[in-house]
């Protein structure tokens, strides 16, 4: 090893050659490797609408999801329809963006599922069954729960009224405890429940309620209220109200 | 040139004699958090051993360029370049696992186990010789990683592999499972266990008193 190792020209070669070799490398990688990257990522998100709409198991996912299933933006405010392009939402990112989202409290909204922001406008995706008609609604829903921002689906009939599934696929809730909101078993008593949904210690009685998961009583309240935000007047009140007038069909 | 038996040594050494989490303690972090379920262990125990060995092979391969000055940021550097692509590789090819290893890939960076060897290895030895002790190395995390996993998943949810070995009680089975072991913190009970396993077999390991 030479002395002159050490000297301040020396140092600045290896340091910027090293850059140069490592920036290389890293954005061949990351260049290549994208579109791969997004196509899983969307097919992440088809993946769970086509679970919450209970259509399971496919060999190709694009496919099912794109002869099934129709995507739509519906506006917040009015629930009508608009002519957004559904696949320019984040579920996680949107809600940040200025220019397509309000914060809450400025609206003087409550905030109930603890998001604070919220995009005012939002896909909902609608499941067709062999003849045309509609099979479910698929409400994308978040909420926080005892760690984190929980993100899932809410599947309804074509009633607007009578709850089909609930599957979130992301959320940091403790694993054998609040994680258990992704608990087939759990998400199956959801199913012909009717809105409003109340979650309870335990002992559901009507149609209206659901039981609570033991050892998991603020996961289960953060469930609750994301449901109750998102089925209400703030959230998709408004598309569900014209859903049950039968602006689907 | 380096013989054949300072090969083995320098490969299989770091497995149990000399192993990174058991002995030299390092990177138990990533040990707690990812071995919930044996094929993040498995994948993360790939993921390191790759990083561990390149970094390493490449660190040794310009060690005679680098300026003492800035050794840390130049093993550093590399490190962190294997890591992110490893980690682009991840979320192009296997997603369902990259979601859920999350950023403990990306704390590889930060992993004790590929700096260690890259300073203590790596800067003083040959290139062919420190990709084999970040090969080891990697192997020796791998079995921590492997054995703990394996405990946590058969006996925390049933599974291996998510496979159901054993039915569990919510599912009409008998095996009521332990939900202490799908949480973080089992994870420094079976290692702990390990290093006491280990101990008892090889007692050299045993610190003198004094």
């Amino acid at each position: 090893m030479s002395s002159n190792n050490e000297s301040i020209g020396k140092t600045l070669t290896v340091v910027v050659a090293l850059c140069l070799v490592c920036a290389i490398i890293v954005s061949f990688a990351s260049v290549q490797l994208r579109p791969l990257q997004q196509a899983n990522k969307t097919q992440d998100i088809q993946k769970n609408i086509l679970a919450a709409a209970g259509i399971d198991a496919v060999e190709n996912i694009s496919d099912t999801f794109n002869a099934k299933i129709e995507a739509r933006v519906v506006d917040m405010s009015t629930g009508e329809f608009v002519e957004t392009d559904p696949n320019s939402f984040d579920f996680e990112k949107s809600k940040f963006d200025q220019k397509i989202s309000v914060a809450l409290k400025e609206q003087g909204i409550k905030d109930i599922a603890g998001i604070q922001r919220m995009t005012k406008e939002s896909p909902v995706y609608i499941s067709k069954k062999a003849d045309g008609s509609t099979d479910a609604i698929i409400l994308p829903i978040q909420g926080y729960g005892l760690w984190g921002v929980m993100y899932g689906f809410l599947a309804l009939e074509s009633d607007g009224e009578t709850v089909k599934d609930i599957n979130f696929y992301k959320h940091n809730e403790t694993p054998g405890l609040g994680g258990e909101i992704q608990n087939p078993q759990w998400t199956a008593s959801w199913s012909g429940k009717e809105l409003p949904i109340n979650i309870v210690k335990s002992g559901a009685k009507n149609e209206h309620q659901i039981d609570g998961l033991s050892g998991a009583t603020l996961t289960s309240n953060g469930v609750d209220h994301a449901v109750d935000f998102w089925t209400g007047e703030n959230g998709f009140g408004p598309f569900l109200a014209r859903v049950r007038e039968g602006a689907l069909k | 040139m380096a013989d054949t038996k300072e090969m083995k040594s320098v490969l299989f050494g770091p497995v149990f004699a000399n192993n990174p989490i058991a002995l030299q303690v390092l990177g138990v972090c990533s040990a707690l958090a990812v071995t919930s379920s044996l094929k993040n262990a498995l994948i993360m125990s790939i993921a390191l051993t790759l990083v561990t060995a390149f970094s390493s092979l490449f660190i040794s391969m310009i060690r005679n360029q680098i300026p003492s000055s800035v050794r840390i940021i130049v093993q550093m550097t590399i490190i962190a370049s294997l890591v992110i692509v490893v980690d682009q590789v991840l979320q192009a090819f296997s997603y369902a696992t990259a979601k859920e290893l999350s950023v403990f890939v990306g704390l590889i960076i930060t992993n004790c186990i590929v700096m260690g060897r890259a300073e203590a290895y790596a800067m003083k030895s040959p290139p062919i010789m420190s990709f084999l002790d970040g090969i080891g190395n990697g192997l020796g995390y791998s079995v921590v990683l492997l054995t703990v996993g394996f405990i946590r998943e058969l006996f925390g949810k049933g599974t291996l592999f998510g496979a159901d070995i054993i039915p569990l009680v919510q599912d009409g089975g008998w095996y009521q499972p332990m939900g202490l072991l799908i949480l973080p913190p089992s994870a420094f009970f079976i290692i702990g266990l390990f290093i006491w396993v280990l101990r008892t077999y090889k007692k050299d390991q045993v610190e003198a008193k004094g």
